[in-house]
């Protein structure tokens, strides 16, 4: 089953003369289960990708799909609905919010969409868990490491029924250990049904990925077939 | 979970309901109590804002007695004065008493105690029928009996005795039982006994019910007792009512509440946008967002008006005795406006909800990936407020030309309420939608030839103009509260030949040169005597830290032709000695040549038809003069027509005396006879009390009066407290909101840091942007403060700018932006973060 699906995606910021393109006619589909990375120089439209594909922003033009819903003319409360329920963001720099404990952050998704406390907080606790910082349940995000924070921000992204992972940068602000755990816990969510899109400029980390897709200057410039080693990255030969 | 085929999620419904809610109004909560340091300038601008609405209202619910009839009738509906001479007076007061009563009586007889103020021994049963306002125990008990007394504190304090003291007066020796006062008017001095007990009475006050009222408002007469004189009080007591002046308080500090809440919480909003921006990239809808801003309004509303609650009841009990002092009577501090209280504190609560909505749904409507990158909201164009200000503005005028100032317009009953505190409201709108507006002023000074940092702090404000707007919004109405305070004042003194405002500083005390021993009787004191005392005054003022006793000659009295008797001029009119001049620093050089009268009233110089009336022997030597014939002045020996007047500021303000002076000049040309009118002490701190009961032990001793500080207000310490006050709320506005500014130009900073700009060009970019929005704030204030204040007065320009202080007017203008620029350019030298974007958390 296709969850996210971008057809002819383009998207220009500002107006002529001092128009900038970011992206030009992306196509792009990513199935359940399915993780992929994107990756390629600065400017080269990942992060608008990403926000794009999760609603943050509109397209200039071509149609977006999650889970089979277009998302051109859906109103707004309508599209934060649809990211409660099935889309969740990891981003670079956490974006835990203050004040609240990692559980609470994890169980925000779901009271946001209106389940009960409890209910919201053992499904938080049982994400938590499957990423190993269920007992950092009740720190606050200031309390935790960066490498908890992160973990906190995917129990987050994947906490209820979510089936599309975006992730900016996951590990950019992390070590290189904590950088590869973090790979390895989207994987695991993958595995679960998920479907990622993590954007990374490292070809290390984007070995974990079932498929790399490659951007410059706004357009697919190339994507790996099967899932790929680090070291088939290094080479021309491994991309097509 | 497992990868299988699953339906699309159903967005039919579901907002999140009331879990929702409570989830990000519990993140609110919470980052109020985290954040509670970063709020604290804006929980204390709130907290003062509500701690001043209540303490005002308290103030003005209190000031004035609850019926000013009180002071001289009490709860009676008519009043009989007999004169102590009458030669019937046991007879005519069974008389009244029989026909008119039942009746109050009270036996004056005066003795002399060393003050202008006279003290009686007075016969009263203080449980009567009419006199509860006019006497009441403070400790001890009431006399019972004969040769039993109370005193009020004051002449127990005089004489030195105390409840279960002796007393000597009148030629018996009392037993003391308590102390009294007169809540009503408290230097009313006077040692209570038993009625019948004085033996000389000087004058009988009778209190009658409504029976005699009815004579009296008829201009009729007690039949049958022609020594009597009947009177009723003035039932129609004009003016605003204290209902509405506190509705004023409330309108003013609520929309200063409002201001300062909408200056802070787009402060607030903008520090959260990236917070705002990661609630709605996991799903929140606007509602929710808009319910995070607003829950912090009513967390930060909520916390301000318990803690301003606290505070202005504090500062409120703490002012009792002062404003017991000023007023004259007595204040009971629990007598409360309770229902101001529940109105001001519900309004505050709910205008800080309110002030939290416009932000919220700005920052609601920002898009998610702009507010995740923290930058700032798009601004909207601003000549959308124009129209709508300026309307609100000139309705705003209009209702307040229809008051018709402190007076009240005639016939307007019932008119002053509605119209003053709509018109207040319209003002008020009309500042906060135009001042935002100035900022493009700014744009034009910042042109090429500006040093770049100020160029950059001045193009930001406009920039960002949604905080930027708000800041000076806010500063612009605490200037306009200042120096409407300063414009009402002056309205008070506006008229130079009797400004009001208390008789001398509290620094202040004269001593009569005469002998007294009786009220209305001044007999010449000896030459050894004058000597005497001289010396004796002489060595008080050293001990009160004053050079010395300043003589004060008398020489003529200043008055208006063409004005009646009591409209004319009054306070002092003494010689300007040099002693007396160097008491305030005065130089002769500083004194035009051909001066006759100097002053410190404000328009007094401005007035025609002056003359100053010479006491004796007063005749010109300059033949070359004016003929006498060409003048109105008639008496050309007795009188000296348009005199030549310079205003010096140096002589004291706010007090009658000593502000007007005729020069030696004067006194030289037309040789007047002088005369010692007594001696003046200028301390240079607020005299004791028992500093003055030593300066009455002197004086007791020689039967000289003593004149010292009794009630009013200054309206020059008004006037200072009111600029102070506005410079203080205006840079606490400032300094809340500038922060933001400049931090939301934090990225900015950093670039010019890394290219170089050194501590001194971020210290002149923040104190640029304090001193930009001071500037405009303090010119915006002010002119708003003068066009309402002309429209509420009537006044001219001309005539303003003469009743007004201008010093006070100036330091604001120039004052603020200057104490800003200074505060800016202390505090912001901090190295900005090298980290480019922090993390929210």
């Amino acid at each position: 089953m296709t969850v996210l699906e971008l057809r002819g995606v383009s998207k220009t910021y500002g107006q002529e003369p001092a128009a900038v393109c970011a992206l030009g006619g992306v196509d792009l589909s990513v199935r359940a289960g399915e993780m992929v990375a994107v990756m390629g120089p600065s400017g080269s439209g990942k992060s608008t990708l990403l926000t794009i594909a999760g609603s943050l922003e509109e397209p200039t033009s071509g149609e977006v799909l999650v889970c089979g819903l277009a998302l051109a003319g859906m109103p707004r409360a309508r599209k934060a609905r649809l990211r409660r329920r099935a889309i969740g963001f990891v981003f670079q720099d956490f974006n835990l919010l203050p004040g609240l404990t990692a559980a609470e952050n994890a169980a925000l998704p779901l009271e946001l969409d209106g389940v009960a406390v409890p209910k919201a907080r053992a499904a938080a606790l049982t994400a938590l868990d499957s990423l190993g910082v269920a007992d950092r349940a009740a720190r606050f995000p200031d309390q935790l490491s960066g490498g908890e924070r992160q973990r906190v921000a995917i129990a987050r992204a994947v906490v209820g029924d979510r089936r599309l992972l975006l992730a900016d940068e996951p590990s950019g602000a992390l070590d290189s250990v904590n950088a590869d755990e973090v790979m390895r816990l989207l994987h695991e969510a993958c595995q679960r049904g998920v479907a990622a899109v993590v954007v990374t400029h490292d070809a290390q980390l984007a070995a974990w990925a079932d498929r790399v897709v490659f951007l410059r200057d706004g357009r697919v410039s190339g994507q790996t077939a099967q899932p790929a080693g680090p070291e088939s990255l290094l080479s021309p030969e491994g991309t097509r | 979970m497992s990868i299988e085929l699953r339906e699309p999620p159903d967005l039919a419904k579901g907002q999140g309901g009331i879990v929702a809610r409570r989830a990000v109004v519990r993140w609110a909560v919470r980052l109020f109590r985290r954040e509670w340091r970063q709020q604290l300038l804006v929980l204390s601008l709130l907290t003062v804002a509500v701690a001043a609405t209540i303490w005002g209202a308290s103030v003005i619910t209190n000031a004035p007695l609850a019926n000013p009839n009180w002071v001289k009738y009490g709860t009676a509906a008519a009043l009989v004065k007999l004169p102590g001479s009458d030669p019937h007076l046991a007879a005519d007061i069974a008389s009244i008493e029989h026909r008119w009563g039942p009746a109050d009586v009270i036996e004056n007889q005066a003795i002399a105690a060393g003050t202008t103020q006279p003290v009686y021994l007075r016969a009263e049963d203080p449980r009567g029928h009419f006199d509860g306002p006019l006497v009441s125990l403070v400790s001890g008990s009431y006399p019972v009996g004969p040769g039993q007394v109370a005193l009020t504190s004051q002449v127990a304090s005089l004489y030195g005795t105390q409840v279960g003291g002796r007393w000597r007066a009148a030629g018996v020796t009392w037993r003391v039982t308590g102390i009294v006062e007169d809540p009503s008017q408290l230097v009313d001095e006077f040692a209570l006994v038993t009625p019948g007990q004085v033996r000389n009475p000087s004058q009988v006050t009778m209190l009658l019910g409504r029976a005699a009222a009815r004579l009296a408002n008829a201009g009729l007469t007690l039949p049958g007792v022609p020594a009597a004189t009947l009177a009723a009080p003035n039932e129609n007591v004009g003016g605003l009512s204290q209902a509405t002046l506190v509705l004023v308080a409330e309108v003013l500090g609520l929309a200063f509440i409002g201001l300062v809440s909408v200056a802070s919480f787009s402060v607030m909003a903008q520090r959260r946008l990236r917070a705002l921006g990661m609630l709605s990239a996991i799903g929140a809808t606007d509602r929710n967002l808009r319910l995070v801003m607003i829950s912090g309004g009513l967390v930060v509303g909520v916390a301000a008006a318990l803690a301003g609650t606290a505070a202005g009841l504090a500062a409120w009990f703490a002012y009792v005795p002062t404003l017991q002092q000023a007023t004259g009577h007595a204040v009971d501090a629990a007598s409360l406006p309770w229902w101001a209280f529940g109105t001001g504190i519900g309004f505050a609560i709910a205008t800080s909800v309110l002030a939290s909505r416009r932000p919220a749904k700005t920052m609601a409507a920002v898009p998610v990936v702009t507010a995740l990158s923290g930058r700032p909201a798009p601004q909207k164009a601003a000549h959308r407020s124009a129209v709508p200000g300026v309307i609100a503005f000139a309705l705003g005028l209009a209702c307040l030309a229809f008051t018709g100032g402190l007076a009240g317009a005639p016939g307007g009953e019932g008119r002053p309420p509605l119209f003053l505190v709509g018109g207040l409201v319209g003002v008020i709108a009309g500042i906060v939608l135009l001042a935002p507006l100035a900022l493009s002023v700014l744009t034009a000074g910042s042109g090429q030839r500006m040093p770049v940092a100020i160029r950059i702090a001045l193009r930001d404000l406009v920039r960002y103009r949604a905080r930027s707007g708000a800041a000076l919004a806010a500063a612009t109405f605490a200037v306009f509260l200042a120096t409407v305070t300063g414009l009402v004042g002056s309205e008070r003194t506006a008229n130079p030949l009797q400004p009001s405002g208390p008789n001398l500083s509290s620094s202040q005390l004269i001593v009569v040169a005469g002998r007294s021993p009786s009220p209305g009787m001044m007999i010449p004191l000896t030459s050894a005597e004058e000597a005497s005392l001289s010396r004796r005054l002489n060595r008080l003022a050293l001990s009160l830290h004053a050079r010395h006793a300043v003589p004060m000659e008398h020489a003529a009295g200043l008055f208006e032709a063409n004005v009646p008797p009591n409209d004319n001029f009054t306070g002092s009119f003494e010689v300007a000695t040099p002693q007396l001049l160097a008491t305030y620093g005065i130089k002769a050089s500083q004194i035009a040549p051909h001066t006759d009268i100097l002053t410190s009233r404000p328009g007094l110089a401005g007035l025609s038809h002056l003359e100053i009336i010479w006491q004796s022997g007063g005749n010109e030597s300059d033949n070359n003069s004016q003929p006498a014939s060409s003048r109105p002045c008639k008496l050309s020996a007795d009188c000296l027509a348009s005199p030549v007047m310079q205003t010096v500021n140096a002589l004291p303000t706010g007090t009658s005396a000593p502000n007007t002076l005729i020069t030696e000049y004067a006194v030289r040309k037309y040789h007047p006879q002088t005369h010692l009118d007594g001696w003046l002490i200028q301390a240079p701190a607020p005299l004791t009390a028992a500093q003055i009961r030593a300066a009455r032990r002197v004086t007791l001793a020689y039967q000289a009066p003593l004149e010292i500080a009794a009630g009013g207000t200054n309206v020059g310490e008004i006037t200072a407290v009111g600029t102070a006050l506005g410079i203080l709320i205006a840079l606490g506005v400032l300094a809340a909101c500038i922060g933001l500014i400049r931090s939301e130009a934090g990225r900015d900073l950093r670039t010019l840091t890394a290219t170089g700009a050194s501590p001194s060009t971020r210290r002149t970019i923040t104190a640029a942007t304090a001193a930009g929005i001071g500037l405009l704030g303090a010119v915006l204030g002010l002119a708003f403060a003068v066009v309402a204040y002309m429209a509420w007065a009537h006044a001219d320009l001309a005539a303003l700018f003469g009743d007004v202080p201008l010093t006070d007017l100036l330091i604001l203008v120039a004052g603020l932006p200057l104490i800003a620029a200074a505060g800016g350019w202390l505090f912001a030298g901090r190295e900005p973060p090298a980290i480019s974007r922090q993390p929210i958390e």
